[in-house]
Parts: C-alpha cells; structure tokens; sequence
C-alpha cells in the first residue's frame, strides 16, 4: 500500500493503510473488495484468504495418539483444532430402574406399535427393524454422551473455567442429535450379553435314571440376556478455533469412533459383576453405519439491509437476480464466520453404489439461499465427502 | 480383595450432556483381579540423570496472541506397548498439553486498579486426560496447580510495564502423567506424584506462550522434577533411596518424595518451588553430605536446565518466524 515511487514524500501522505489494519477496520468492505474485484483490473473473484469461493481448508487427522481413551483423534482444518476422545464405561442393568419394565413392555409392544403406525408393513425387513430399536435403546439410555469445550483458550471470547457458553451447548446438542439420527453406532456393539447356564433346580439331586430323561430338558436354553451396556462418553476440546466448529468437531468424533476399540465384556457369575480382557486381540472394533461428512457454508452479501429496504435501490433488486451481491462461501474461516448471517450446514453420505445421502440439512439466518442453491451445495458437499474419505482411510 | 468401583456421582448440569442417569463404572479387567500384576511393571531405561525428550512448539493457535504446544516423548514401556499392542491397559502415560496467552488485555471495567499487569492461569484436565475420567468442573487439584503455575510465573514477568491491563492464560492438559504404576494398591508413600511432573510441564510450556506473546520477562522460566525412589523389591531400609530427574511415577515402586522448580538459569533463581514427601528422613549415599531436600532441589534445578535448553531453542525458533514473515 506504501507508495514506492521517489516522488512520493513531496505529496502530503495519504490515508493508506496497510491491508492487515484495513482489514480490521473495515472488514465487510475489505472482503468485499476481494470478492468483487474492479472488471478493469481482470482479477478472479477470490477471497480474503485466497481460497476459492467453493473451496475447503487443508484437512488432517490423526488417530490413536492419546493413551487413556479408546478411541481418539484430532482433525486439523485450517487453524481450528478439535481433539476427540472416546471413553467407554460400563451402565449395568441392574443400575437402570426401569429395566425390567422397560425390557418387557417397550421392546416388543413399543416395537409392535412402531410397525402398526407404519400400516401393515410388518413384514418389513429385519434391518431396518433393528435399526429403530437401535436408536430408541441408545438414545433411551443415553449410551453416547458427547461434550464439547470452548473454553481451552481457544478463542478469546471463551473465557476458560466458565460454564460453557451457547455455542459449545448447542454445538454438543446438534452432535448428540446427528449421532442418534445418523444411526452412526450399533446399539448391538454396545451390548453385553450374558447366557444363563442351565442348572434346573432339582440339579444336586438328580438321579443317574433321570439323566436321559432330562436331556431333551436342558436342549431349550435360557433366553440370553443384556447384563450391561457400553457408554461411550465422547468429549472434545476444540483446541484452536478459528471458525467453522463444527465440522471439525463432527469430523474429529467420526474419527474417534472409527478408532475405538471395545475390550471383550463378559458378565461374571462369581463377582456378580462385569469383567473385561485386556487382550487387545480380544478387543473389537465398533462398526460404524457409513461415514456422515459435514460441510457447513455461509452466505456473505455485499449489501445484507437491501432486503429490508421499503424500496429497493434500482439495480439492487436486478443483482440479486444475477446472484453478483452474494457469495456462497464454502467453510468459513473465523473472520468471514463474523461477517456472514445465513449459514448452511450439510451432512451427507455416499452409499457404496455411490448414491449421496443428506442426512441432515439446516439453513438459518437469511433469506438468499433457494431450493436451486441448496442443490448445488449438496453437490460440493459430496465431493468434500470423497475428500474427508481419503483423509479418515489415511488415518 | 475384590474392590469394586464406585459409580461416578452423575452431575446435574444442565448445561452440558450427563449421559445415563444411573451413573456409569469404569471398566475392570479380569487380569488386575487375578493377581497382582498381570503384566510386568514398566521399568525406567534412562540413566538417573536422563531426561525425556521434550516436544515444544509456539505459535499453533493462531487466534490466541501467544501460545505453545507441549509433549512428553513415551518412555521406553509406553513406546513398546504403542508399537506392539497387546494389552488395552497402557504401562504408563506421557504429558501432552496445549496453553494459550490472551493479553495484553484492559482488565475488565468492574475490576479494581492494579499497577501491574495480572495474570490469571487456569489449568484443566480432558476428561480424557487421566486414567480416572475427570470431571467437567475444575476440581481441587487443577485448582492448586492454577495457583502453582501463578507464582511460578508471575516472579519473572516484569508485570509493571503494563499497568491497568491483565493476561489469561489457561492450560488444557489432553494426557496426564500416572500417579503411580496402574497395578500397584495405593501404600505408604503415596501422593499425586504425577501432578508435579504435569506442574513442571505447564511451566515450561506457559513460559514458551508468554514468550510468544512478547510479553517482557526477567528469563525463560523453566520447570524441573526431582525425585528420591526406592526401587527395590524387598522393603530394604539399608539401601539407601535414588535421586532420579524427571521420574516418571509409573517407573518406579516407591517414590519417598519429590520436588518441582521454576528456575531461571540466567539470574540463577528459584520462582517456585514444590517438594512433597517426608524428606527429612530420608539418609542419602554414604558420602553424600548434603540433606535430602537439598539433594532434591540440585536435582530439581538440573533438570530445569535440561528443560530450558529445549525451551530457549523453541523460543529461538518464535523469534525467527517473526523476523522472517512467511
């Protein structure tokens, strides 16, 4: 911005100012100026951080580094760092009140009125029935408990020690709530199943006769039955924010559960209580459905009041027609993040025919984004899907 | 013998998500039950005088004005058991912190004058940090080493060329060191020997982050562990204890106590200093003259200086980024 030219000292210095403060100052104006470059000067519409519109941050993960957790990962996008780790506890059921009750009456009547509800769509497929009881036993039982923390020092606004602010609760929420309705782990690998051995009653004094009489008696076994869950509590600390939380969030909890590993549980008579093996070949991986990728965009207008405006300017109303006063931008840095109100967040996965799949879908805050916009952004969200799959391979 | 654990008190806090009701167990392996050790202790490969190796790097939060990134290198059993797992308990566990500097800052309008400038350290555990899943809310020991870490600092911050303004700098610790052997039942000499190690780690660290904000200090403060241990298998009072730097308590059977500095080489100072354990009873080598404690304190300094040497060469390396722009 400093003028280079010799002559530059006998005319009275100018209000230039360096970019870094100009950028301060007037930040709308600044990113404006690079999105909207002047048509004489023939520069591509780029932004302030010289990514494209439509274009992510370099991504990294890692997995497995800490030791205390079953799982665990840290993804890096860009500067925000979110760190997750997985730690599974045990929930015995004979600690759950309602079990008995709920055993009984919900999973086969409740079950029965899901289908009812469904019409007479009984002979519905095995999978998807388990998938619905899946998800009514973790979410009933809250077996996945995710946190999220701001307040590392990540950001200035977040003061540490402090109760954890809206952001952080909501972004916790919105996690919990995909994991139940992505389905992303099998309530089945969370099980604990004991079977009961057959000791009839009259067992001691059984007499040699009876023996093969009895026989045919102890074919029929016990019915098994769930001792214990897993509770997986999964808990990250964005380390480093520097905007767009929450899909590094999300992408570091997808991580951590690709990573985790369950020892082998089993329930023991004697101690009446639950042991576990430490033998890491014993020990089993979680299967997860799929592989739900989040890319969250947000909408920076060159005029946000223009809307609002009882008349409109001329032209103003023409641009937007064009789509020249509003750039789409794709994961927002923690500058942009400031400057934009309307913002996406797409969750989506691809079936292994290739097939994309939203699973979760959310616009707030403005007005500019329409059904065909949406469409577009489904699109580069499954081509980020391709991307954070090579990334989470790698890992 | 069998000792079952406790549920964990399910706190009622609204604010975040409290998981079952009923209160969760952590899990327990039936090779711990079986005997007393399943596996062998880990044993400590370095010399007594051998650090481990330290990673340190500043300046990875860019939104924090300075900040700093710290890692114990696993000592040789951890290293063997990430390399070839067998069994899911790991043998012993390596520092790994992260701390941010906010500030120079106004200090808040409510706040009363100060003609200096006021620290304020906030020290956290990951709930994942430690074998035993920590709390949300800041408990008593992170509490203590926030105070800790304060006055380890504050002696070598020149607090009064800022006056009327303050710095938070807040440390989130994403693995902790072990207090003692995962296997071992609690005995005689034992205490939180694992937090003096994390102090020394948040020391270093902090000190690396305050550089990196470019607030003026006196000297790099740097933390040091000493410790006195008695590692023989039969309780055999005749042989007297061993001064080891950076002990890791996981290594070692009993540790009869221990010490943690802040030292600045440069002017030769202490600005905090932590020993723990009944060293006055302590009888060191034959023909070691010195007490216990002051035995501990050299060892402590000597490890510091082992700590700074890393240090000034992380600080070295904030100042050449700053000089040549990318």
């Amino acid at each position: 911005m400093a003028s280079t030219s010799n002559e530059a000292p006998a005319v009275p210095p100018s209000l230039s100012l360096p970019p870094s403060q100009f950028a301060r100052l007037q930040p709308h104006a600044y990113l404006l100026a690079h999105l909207s470059p002047p048509a004489a000067t023939n520069q591509p519409s780029i932004r302030a951080n010289g990514r494209e519109p439509l274009q992510f941050r370099t991504t990294s993960a890692n997995c497995g580094s800490l030791t205390h957790t079953n799982g665990s990962a840290v993804v890096r996008i860009g500067d925000t760092a979110a760190v997750c780790g997985v730690r599974a506890e045990l929930l015995h059921t004979d600690d759950i009140a309602s079990w008995s009750v709920a055993r009984t009456s919900s999973a086969s009547t409740n079950k029965r009125q899901r289908l009812a509800e469904l019409g007479e769509d009984v002979t519905e497929e095995d999978n998807e029935d388990e998938d619905d009881q899946d998800r009514a036993h973790i979410e009933d039982l809250s077996l996945l408990v995710p946190n999220l923390s701001l307040s590392t020092g990540c950001a200035p606004g977040y003061l540490p020690g402090a109760p954890p602010s809206t952001t952080a609760q909501s972004i916790s929420h919105e996690i919990l709530s995909l994991l139940h309705s992505s389905r992303l782990v099998k309530a089945d690998d969370l099980r604990i199943w004991y079977q009961p051995p057959n000791l009839g009653p009259e067992d001691e004094q059984m007499d040699v006769d009876e023996g093969a009489g009895k026989k045919a008696e102890t074919e029929e076994q016990k019915p098994r039955e769930i001792k214990a869950y897993w509770v997986l509590y999964i808990d990250i600390m964005i380390i480093s924010l520097a905007g767009n939380p929450f899909d590094a969030a999300w992408a570091s909890v997808v991580a951590a559960l690709r990573d985790t590993k369950l020892p082998n549980a089993w329930w023991d008579v004697d101690n009446e209580t639950v042991l576990c093996s430490d033998d890491v070949s014993e020990a089993h991986k979680l299967t997860l459905r799929g592989l739900p990728v989040a890319s969250s965009f947000c909408v920076f207008e060159a005029d946000a009041a223009a809307g609002w405006r009882a008349k409109p300017i001329p032209n103003a109303q023409q641009q937007k027609k064009d789509g020249k006063g509003r750039w789409i931008l794709a994961d927002p840095d923690g500058y942009e993040d400031n400057l934009a109100h309307e913002r996406v967040s797409i969750v989506v996965d691809k079936e292994k025919n290739g097939k994309t799949v939203i699973l979760k879908m959310e616009k707030v805050g403005g007005w500019t984004i329409d059904t065909e916009d949406l469409r577009r952004l489904v699109d580069v969200s499954s081509k980020r899907w391709d991307e954070m799959k090579q990334i989470f391979d790698q890992c | 013998m069998l000792e079952l654990p406790t549920i964990q008190d399910t706190m009622n806090d609204r604010r975040r998500i409290n998981g079952p009701a009923e209160g969760t167990r952590p899990p327990v392996y039936a090779s711990h039950l079986k005997s007393g050790g399943a596996t062998d202790r880990a044993q400590r490969q370095r010399e007594p005088t051998d650090l481990r190796k330290i990673f340190l790097k500043t300046g990875l939060i860019p939104s924090a004005s300075g900040s700093s990134y710290l890692e114990f290198a696993p000592s040789s059993s951890l290293a063997n058991a990430r390399s070839n797992p067998k069994s899911l308990i790991p043998p012993s566990s390596a520092l790994k912190l992260s701390c941010t500097v906010h500030g120079p800052k106004p200090l808040p309008r409510s706040a009363a004058f100060s003609p200096n400038l006021v620290l304020t350290t906030h020290v956290k555990y990951a709930p994942f940090a430690a074998r035993k899943r920590k709390g949300h809310i800041r408990d008593a020991s992170e509490r203590d080493l926030g105070v800790h870490l304060e006055t380890a600092l504050r002696g070598a911050i020149i607090a009064e060329r800022w006056p009327k303004s303050g710095i938070d700098l807040t440390i989130t610790i994403l693995e902790a060191e072990d207090d003692r052997w995962w296997a071992d039942a609690p005995d005689l000499h034992d205490a939180s020997w694992g937090m003096m190690n994390v102090l020394a780690g948040c020391i270093t660290a902090a000190s690396a982050a305050i550089a990196d904000a470019h607030i003026d200090c006196l000297d790099l403060v740097s933390g040091g562990v000493a410790a006195l241990v008695s590692d023989d298998s039969t309780e055999d009072s005749a042989a007297a204890p061993r001064l080891m730097l950076d002990a890791d308590p996981a290594e070692h059977r009993s540790i009869m106590a221990a010490c943690v500095v802040a030292y600045m080489p440069a002017r030769d100072e202490i600005t905090e200093l932590w020993l723990k354990g009944e060293s006055s009873k302590i009888a060191l080598e034959k023909g070691d003259q010195r007490s216990a404690h002051e035995a501990l304190i050299d060892g402590a300094v000597d490890a510091a200086r082992g700590a700074h040497s890393v240090l000034s060469e992380a600080v070295r390396e904030t100042m050449l980024r700053a000089v040549t722009p990318l």
